[in-house]
């Protein structure tokens, strides 16, 4: 087992990952930018060192620096958390060659899953079920055209090393392809440093249903069922639920197996998310693998009872998987709200600054995962997320109704946030599910 | 609030061994970085051809990465290797320190020569190395590089220099000494022959290879950053006793200065070689072109002080608009090997139909910004100068001449005159009068006096239809005859400065159809009959032979 981890991220995710560690019995390393003296996650691990100023690419992004930390430090192992350098497979590597344990996939696996023709091309020859398109980059605007005849309309360009929703362009029909290919690669290259655009076929409702595996090193995978990711503004998640209300259970089975299939083709070991389109409730389609512990992992975590980030560093460590995917059940439902630092009313503009006064709810099956206390000060150089409420129940409208009783109980002072927005979606979702 | 004081830690308590092996870096794995001082992961800087992936700093590269990069793989093919050091003072411990250097880098000397493929360009290739001995310039250094100069100058090809040197090498004294005459002797013998020659300069080019070879090349590129100087900064400091500014002696002062013709990156080189060899072929129009572009007639209503006003709008295209338009793959060289790099004329190479035409163009800016930039317009003795220079290189390398005329004059001021305007302007009306490569000069706005003339003894010139030409403004006119420089109305009606008039005095050839309100907008029209004016000049001078070419560009002008 590993000794001591050094915990490559900040905020939630990284307080969230010093707790497993205090549990397990494992020495915690953090690190930390100048401008997060004080952040919870400094204070929290047994160690924490300066990596750099405040902007990211001095600091959380700095993989010399951070690899120099953990030298210094003497742990043994890094957890990249999510976002940061989590899926960056250059820094995977440096671990390898540094003889550190990455708690992630191999640097191999990282580089051929984050190329998204690359990861298209390796699953359509495992025999998984990818989204019809063309997987080779597409370099003019002519060649655009024949593809998408072939692909029939929409389509939608997407640049190879894409995220977050950047480089994405849809396309109803053909005056308005060589726009969209036009603009999608001009981002591409601005967002990526990549041009390089792939295309296809565009569903106009579908849903985002993302599946849940874990791998060891012996071959054993087995999935944790599904979340349903498919409430998004600007292709961010932001509110995340498990079970998937339109799978069925032999649906679950067929498409969790396709999930093990594609972890399976690319020899994939430690926690990893397939996300699927699910189109008419009834056709899947492989969209993209995310090589690291998802910001959503509570639902899964909850309806599984399964800790997913002691699962990570047990599979690091050499262990087997201590379960089959027999001996998984799912119970209830759970339901995640990420509450940011923003303003709605401003186009949801970020609002860092302190917390003047703070209450976060409780009490059965609510569970609040942040890096906030009462008199911290949200720096602006990070994401905005402060924390993740996370409610389990029965049933989806019990649950839906304990995410609304809990939001109407979060107060948090001094700054902007999204609660009050939340509010109002989870008052609809639950409009809605009265009505059926 | 400090919470880190108050949370309860654990005691920790370790069952079992630790892991056999620890975390380590593997020696080599990460550097420093020399100039920003930062960690880097090696592989990162060799993939990102050793530049530091945090400060863009050039690192130095090793002989055979710079061939590589370059040349297409396996053509290199290495000249004049196996050539003995030799060691003319007797220097105590220089053989030693040669056989130790040659041991510890693989290198026999600081230069590896031979020739490469270049796309499908073979040229004739000269590399230096700062690792042996700074690539000091000493007998065989001096020896191949001559050697290169020599055999590329009998089997008809391009040389490319990738210049790094401390110098010359003390050890060898003045046989080091003469390695600079010796080199940039075969230089010359080499360009007459019409040969192209371009250096590229490397960090660091100082010393006497900056005052031979290095500073000899027909287009010299020079990396960014890279330190070149004829005298070490040190040296300097200490002689003027004074601390030199950031910057100084860099790449960029060098281009700033006129002494580089652009910088470019290393992920760029091999594009902008190819470029540049691609444009310095020697090709004629195709055949089947029609002789003469004659427009068809037109006139729009408008008089002298209106075309006055209208050459001078501000949304008016202006030679930047031009050269978007009509050279899109237009390569700008910069600076006249003297004083400086004039913005007021921008100059360069292109293909135009097929054909590599030198293009120079007077420049006003399209905004204050821009214009302060470009000196509305107005270019200094440095400007007329690169354009001498870039007519010379046209002329070596049978390229047509398109000139783009259009200032307000030649800039009055202090340091114009100090630098030696009059000349300037002088001799590139006394060069250009027998350039042996055809020239064209359109004069697309205001075309100013003497500063408008140096760009305009041509073999044609054309006017856009609502451009004027004069011997001065029409405020300075009036001014001058009627000390009134409100009468410039008035002026600009005598002065028979409108295309129309200058067609009747045969001053131009020919006028060029400008859609009514003409800007940046709407130049399709304009840009239809350039593209027709420059493709028949090109086709019908092609055809001419240089004497009657050049003969009757004299009497073109004699006749006045």
């Amino acid at each position: 087992m590993v000794q001591k981890i050094l915990i490559a991220n900040r905020g939630e995710i990284a307080v969230r990952i010093i707790r497993a560690c205090r549990e397990m019995g494992i020495r915690t390393v953090a690190v930390y930018s100048e401008a997060d003296k004080d952040a919870l996650h400094t204070q929290l691990a047994d160690e924490a060192i300066c990596i750099g100023a405040a902007p990211s690419k001095d600091s959380y992004l700095n993989m010399e620096n951070i690899i120099s930390a953990t030298i210094v430090s003497g742990a043994d192992a890094i957890h990249p958390g999510f976002g940061f350098l989590s899926e960056n497979y250059r820094f995977a590597q440096l671990c390898e060659e540094c003889n550190i344990i990455f708690i992630g996939p191999s640097s191999r696996v990282m580089k051929s899953m984050g190329n998204k023709t690359e990861a298209r091309n390796t699953m359509e020859q495992a025999g998984v079920r990818v989204i019809p398109g063309w997987n080779n980059p597409i370099e003019t605007a002519d060649e655009c055209k024949e593809i998408a005849a072939k692909l029939t309309y929409p389509v939608i360009i997407k640049a190879a090393l894409g995220g977050g929703g950047k480089g994405m362009r849809t396309a109803f029909c053909e005056e308005e392809l060589e726009n969209a290919f036009l603009s999608a690669r001009k981002e591409a290259l601005a967002a990526f440093g990549d041009a390089t655009v792939y295309m296809e076929h565009f569903f106009e409702h579908p849903r985002h249903v993302e599946f849940q595996i874990l791998a060891d090193g012996e071959g054993n995978v087995v999935h944790l069922g599904e979340r349903d990711c498919s409430i998004q503004r600007n292709h961010q998640k932001f509110i995340e639920e498990a079970p998937c209300e339109a799978i069925s259970d032999s649906l679950r089975e067929a498409m969790g197996a396709e999930a093990v299939k594609a972890a399976k083709a690319v020899g994939y070991v430690n926690a990893g998310t397939i996300e699927f389109l699910l189109e008419n409730d009834r056709d899947f389609y492989f969209m993209e693998m995310n090589t690291r512990i998802q910001v959503e992992h509570p639902v899964t975590e909850w309806i599984t009872g399964v800790d997913l980030i002691k699962e990570q560093i047990r599979i690091a460590s050499g262990r087997k998987l201590s379960f089959t995917q027999e001996a998984i059940s799912f119970t209830g439902h759970s339901i995640e709200c990420r509450i940011n630092a923003e303003n709605p009313g401003l186009n949801f503009r970020p609002s860092p600054g302190r917390i003047t006064g703070l209450y976060l709810p409780g009490g059965k099956g609510i569970r609040v995962d942040t890096a906030v206390y009462s008199g911290y000060e949200v720096p602006p150089f990070y994401d905005n997320m402060l924390a993740k409420l996370i409610v389990h129940a029965k049933n989806r409208k019990e649950a839906i109704r304990k995410m609304k009783s809990a939001l109407g109980e979060t107060i948090i002072q001094g700054i902007d946030t999204n609660v009050d927005y939340l509010y109002d979606i989870l008052s609809e979702m639950e409009a809605k599910v009265l009505v059926e | 609030m400090n919470l880190g004081t108050m949370f309860k830690k654990n005691n920790y308590i370790t069952v079992g061994g630790k892991r056999e092996s620890r975390p380590e870096v593997p020696d080599g794995l990460l550097k420093q970085c020399n100039k920003c001082k930062a960690a880097i992961y090696t592989s990162e800087v060799i993939s990102n051809h050793y530049i530091c992936p945090k400060c863009k700093g050039y690192f130095r590269l090793p002989v055979n990465k710079r061939i590589e990069m370059i040349t297409e793989p396996g053509s290199f093919d290495s000249w004049d290797e196996g050539m003995e050091v030799c060691n003319p003072l007797g220097f105590k411990g220089y053989e030693e320190k040669v056989r130790e250097l040659q041991e510890k880098t693989g290198l026999e000397e600081a230069v590896i020569t031979g020739s490469a493929f270049i796309g499908n360009n073979k040229v004739a290739l000269a590399v230096c190395d700062g690792r042996f001995m700074m690539a000091s310039m000493g007998h065989v250094v001096g020896e191949k590089i001559t050697r290169v100069f020599e055999r590329a100058t009998s089997e008809g090809l391009p040389v490319i220099v990738f210049a790094c040197s401390g110098g010359a090498r003390m050890q060898e004294g003045m046989i080091s000494l003469m390695q600079m005459a010796k080199t940039a002797a075969a230089v010359k013998k080499h360009g007459d022959a019409g040969n192209l020659y371009i250096t590229v300069l490397t960090d660091p080019t100082t010393g006497g290879v900056t005052a031979s070879y290095a500073m000899l090349g027909d287009i010299i590129l020079a990396e960014p950053g890279a330190l070149i100087g004829f005298a070490g900064p040190r040296v300097i400091e200490q002689t003027i006793g004074q601390k030199l500014p950031e910057g100084f002696q860099r790449a960029e002062f060098q281009v700033e200065h006129g002494f580089a013709d652009a910088i470019v990156t290393r992920d760029n080189m091999k594009n902008t070689l190819l470029d540049i060899l691609r444009l310095h072929k020697v090709k004629r129009i195709r055949e089947g072109m029609p002789d003469a572009f004659v427009p068809t007639s037109f006139e729009q209503k408008a008089d002298a002080w209106e075309r006055v006003i209208l050459s001078r709008k501000k949304d008016r295209p202006t030679g930047m608009d031009y050269i978007r338009e009509l050279f899109p793959d237009f390569m700008e060289l910069h600076g006249d090997r003297y004083f400086g790099d004039d913005p007021a004329i921008v100059g360069g190479i292109a293909e135009f139909l097929g054909v590599p035409v030198t293009v120079i163009v007077q420049c006003k800016g399209r905004n204050t910004k821009e214009n302060i930039k470009r000196n509305f317009g107005m270019p200094s003795p440095e400007g007329y100068r690169k354009v001498l220079r870039l007519m010379k290189q046209a002329e070596k390398f049978k390229r047509p001449v398109i000139c783009l005329v259009d200032t307000p004059g030649a800039f009055c001021g202090m340091e114009a005159e100090e630098r030696g305007q009059g000349e300037a302007i002088a001799r590139n009306l006394l060069e250009m009068s027998a350039l042996k490569t055809p020239i064209l000069s359109v004069v697309i706005g205001e075309g100013g006096s003497g500063g408008a003339l140096a760009m305009a003894v041509a073999d044609q010139v054309w006017m856009l239809e609502n451009a004027i030409y004069s011997i001065l403004s029409p405020e300075g006119f009036a001014s001058i005859l009627w000390k009134d420089s409100k009468r410039a109305k008035e002026a600009a009606e005598v002065m028979k400065i409108t295309s129309h008039d200058l067609k009747k005095l045969q001053i131009v050839d020919g006028i060029i159809q400008e859609p009514k309100e003409y800007t940046r907008e709407n130049m399709g029209l304009v840009i239809e009959q350039l593209e027709e004016l420059l493709g028949k000049f090109l086709s019908e001078c092609g055809k001419k032979d240089m004497d009657e070419l050049l003969q009757e560009r004299y009497e073109r002008f004699r006749k006045f």
